[in-house]
């Protein structure tokens, strides 16, 4: 009877222990989860930071009004054709 | 006596625990499936997982538009265990103060505050107890009007307009759901044996425009409406080759006006219709582009109207009505097309029918068939009036013109990929019908580039490439459907460059000020976006075709800017710099066309001069200068050769 008994709370404990195991897992992914959303989330407001700041908009208008420069006349773009060799 | 009380308790336990077993086969065994869908309805759930619209972007790939998950809180203040945290949390979040106050007061049972923010921006307020978040997704756009034009606007479950409303059932994704798990306090975790299906992402729509020629001629038409004074205007620039739009800015006063109007609103083009009468008269063998008709000064009673010209004259030929847009001449050469004829002309270059892109409310134009014409329609149509169209139209029927005469089927979007990266469509060149025969094109390519150089858009030159275009000034009809005094449409359509164009670019300005003529006011703009996309590495332009179309407006030009190149370069070498790939072409800008012609030189020696000096030394003499593998000059120095003749340097030429 003794040994029923024991058996009895050994498996009791193991279940409860794989079940607390269970649910502290099921925390740590929520957590995780909740984490690649806040970076994906990041990422995506960087990328778009980024785009702003790169935009051909902001680059043109900051040339133009802080270093004086402007869009160039055609004849003063000097197109450089590659060949069919190139240099080393 | 105590042995019968003794049996008697012991059976009643026996019965006990009888009944008791007999109970829990009852509930375990015949009432398993009743007892088992109870529990799961106590202890799980189901929650809908949103699915993330598909991401939009440009030809290179640049996101246009996309989806991003934020989040909105609620409060229960009486569950917060540190306030004084929660109060910081949300000062950091930048709420305002006095939802801060609502949601710190601990006499308050639930506070939901009305704000949505960045799930990074709340981390510390998200993780404390009696804060509970629920993620929303948002459509981020490009800051761009013409963009946002042309792309739409969306909410996270469907497309409102644009092209978010046009593929709205691909940019859709399906909802996804996931099974979690209560515990007795009611809290919920996503269920450890993983049930559910995962939400899938809508496709990704890669359209063809291209952002950085989009953004040159979003601000050539700002630049324009400025200078002009006009309300508004349409640019659209379209590659002939496949009938890729590659940008289309749009702007009307009308802040409401949301959508991409050279798409969704015609106009009379005037006469930038000119040439494909001639092109078709030419096809016919109607007319010769030399062949002369009276033009009468300016000034033509036709039944009881006057048509009248601006350039005036006694006679034209063809080439020179429509390099001096003269409505007399055209009404002239147009007579000799039926009706019906002059019908189909306009048909067949697609007026009158949308084109099919993926857009919504695009107009079709006017074009009537000739049981509803009056006696002067058939003039009227040959100076670009009782048509309409939309710009995308005029430009894809002059992308005919520039293409060879193929009336092609134009196309927003590049390709459409699922999310698993397959490629579910792609855009491919689809001619819709032969408009123009090759002959018939390249004549009216050749008139075009006359209205440039000595016609009436000279306003579109540039000086080192040959382009084309015609430019059309139309009168506006005003309330009550009637012509308005003053007010008129301007316009102009060039390809660039004339031979061989890759690009098609129309300009549309709603009412100018001052000098209304398209050829003053529109022509500019085609200039202005043409110098952009010249001057930006990335306009969708094939430089390595576009230099060998290359052609120097006098040689001192060029001398100056192989010195600016030929400075940089030696400042590169004596800062040491890698000078890495050098293209082995360097093709300078010579004189061609209508420069005047240079008498003949002597190829330079240029022994012992590093390669960057040669090259300057012999392009400063006048020469193209080809790289190639092996040492010397070809022709030999001495040589005496045309300017612009190409010598080819050897790079390893002992120095």
């Amino acid at each position: 009877m003794a040994f029923v008994l024991l058996a009895f709370l050994v498996v009791a404990t193991g279940v409860i222990a794989r079940r607390s195991y269970g649910i502290a897992q099921a925390r740590a992914l929520r957590d995780l989860d909740r984490e690649r959303v806040q970076l994906e989330s990041r990422r995506t407001q960087l990328q778009r930071d980024i785009r702003d700041a790169s935009s051909r908009v902001r680059l043109q208008k900051t040339a133009e009004q802080a270093l004086g420069m402007r869009v160039p006349a055609d004849s003063q773009v000097i197109i450089l054709a590659p060949g069919a060799t190139r240099a080393r | 006596m105590r042995d019968d009380r003794s049996r008697w308790i012991t059976g009643a336990l026996a019965l006990a625990a009888f009944a008791l077993v007999c109970r829990a086969a009852w509930v375990q065994i015949w009432q398993h499936e009743y007892w088992t869908r109870k529990a799961n309805d106590q202890q799980t759930t189901t929650a809908n997982l949103p699915a993330p619209r598909g991401t939009i972007t440009d030809a290179t790939g640049l996101v246009l538009a996309e989806s991003r998950t934020l989040v909105t809180i609620a409060i229960d203040p009486r569950a917060v265990r540190n306030i004084g945290a929660l109060r910081r949390g949300l000062e950091t979040a930048r709420v305002a103060p006095n939802w801060i106050r609502r949601a710190t007061d601990t006499t308050r049972k639930w506070v939901e505050i009305p704000q949505r923010f960045l799930p990074n921006d709340i981390a510390t307020v998200q993780a404390m107890r009696g804060v509970r978040t629920t993620p929303v997704a948002e459509r981020v756009y490009l800051p761009s009007e013409s963009v946002r034009r042309l792309v739409g606007r969306a909410t996270p479950e469907r497309g409102l307009d644009g092209v978010e409303f046009a593929l709205d059932s691909l940019l859709t994704g399906e909802r996804g759901t996931a099974a979690l798990v209560r515990d007795a306090r009611g809290r919920t975790l996503v269920s450890p044996d993983g049930d559910g299906d995962a939400a899938r992402p809508g496709h990704t729509v890669t359209l063809t425009v291209n952002h950085a020629l989009q953004d040159i001629a979003e601000r050539a038409l700002a630049d324009a409406q400025s200078r002009t004074g006009a309300n508004g205007g349409d640019i659209v620039v379209l590659d002939p080759r496949d009938g890729a739009v590659l940008a289309m800015a749009s702007r009307r006063p009308d802040p409401k006006s949301l959508a991409a109007t050279a798409v969704t609103e015609s106009f009379e083009p005037g006469s930038t219709l000119k040439p494909f009468f001639a092109g078709r008269l030419l096809d016919l063998r109607r007319a010769r582009s030399d062949e002369v008709v009276n033009t009468y000064n300016g000034q033509m009673k036709l039944g009881t109207r006057t048509i009248t010209d601006v350039h005036k004259a006694p006679r034209m030929s063809l080439r020179e009505v429509i390099a001096q847009s003269s409505n007399i001449g055209i009404v002239q050469f147009a007579a000799r097309l039926t009706a019906r004829e002059e019908y189909e002309l306009l048909r067949d270059l697609g007026f009158g029918t949308p084109t099919g892109v993926p857009y919504p409310l695009e107009a079709s134009g006017r074009l009537r068939p000739p049981s509803q014409w009056s006696a002067t329609s058939a003039a009227s149509l040959a100076m670009g009036y009782e048509v309409s169209v939309s710009p995308l139209q005029l430009a894809v029927a002059y992308a005919a013109i520039a293409n060879g005469g193929e009336l092609l089927q134009p196309s927003l979007i590049r390709r459409i990929t699922a999310p698993d990266g397959r490629v579910v469509w792609t855009h491919a060149r689809r001619a819709l019908r032969r408009v123009l025969s090759p002959e018939a094109a390249a004549d009216v390519r050749r008139m075009l580039v006359e209205v440039v150089e000595e016609g009436t858009a000279g306003g579109a030159d540039l000086a080192q490439f040959e382009v084309g275009g015609k430019s059309g000034t139309a009168r506006r009809t005003g309330k009550g459907g009637r012509y308005a005094a003053g007010s008129y449409t301007a316009s102009f359509v060039g390809l660039f460059p004339a031979d061989d164009p890759q690009l098609v670019v129309l300009v549309k300005l709603d009412n100018p000020q001052g000098a209304y003529y398209g050829g003053k006011t529109a022509a500019p703009v085609f200039k202005a976006v043409l110098e952009g996309a010249l001057a930006s590495r990335d306009a969708s332009i094939d430089r390595q075709r576009v230099a060998a179309q290359v052609r120097a407006p006098a040689e001192s030009a060029t001398a100056d800017s192989v010195r600016e190149v030929a400075a940089a370069a030696e400042s590169r070498d004596a800062r040491g710099d890698a000078v890495g790939d050098v293209p082995a072409v360097i093709d300078l800008t010579q004189p061609r066309g209508r420069a005047p012609a240079l008498p003949a030189r002597a190829v330079p020696s240029v022994d012992g001069l590093p390669t960057r000096r040669a090259v300057f030394t012999l392009h400063e003499a006048g020469f193209r200068v080809q790289l190639t593998e092996g040492a010397g000059v070809d022709p030999a120095p001495g040589t005496v050769l045309k300017p612009g003749s190409i010598v080819r340097l050897g790079r390893n030429q002992p120095r």
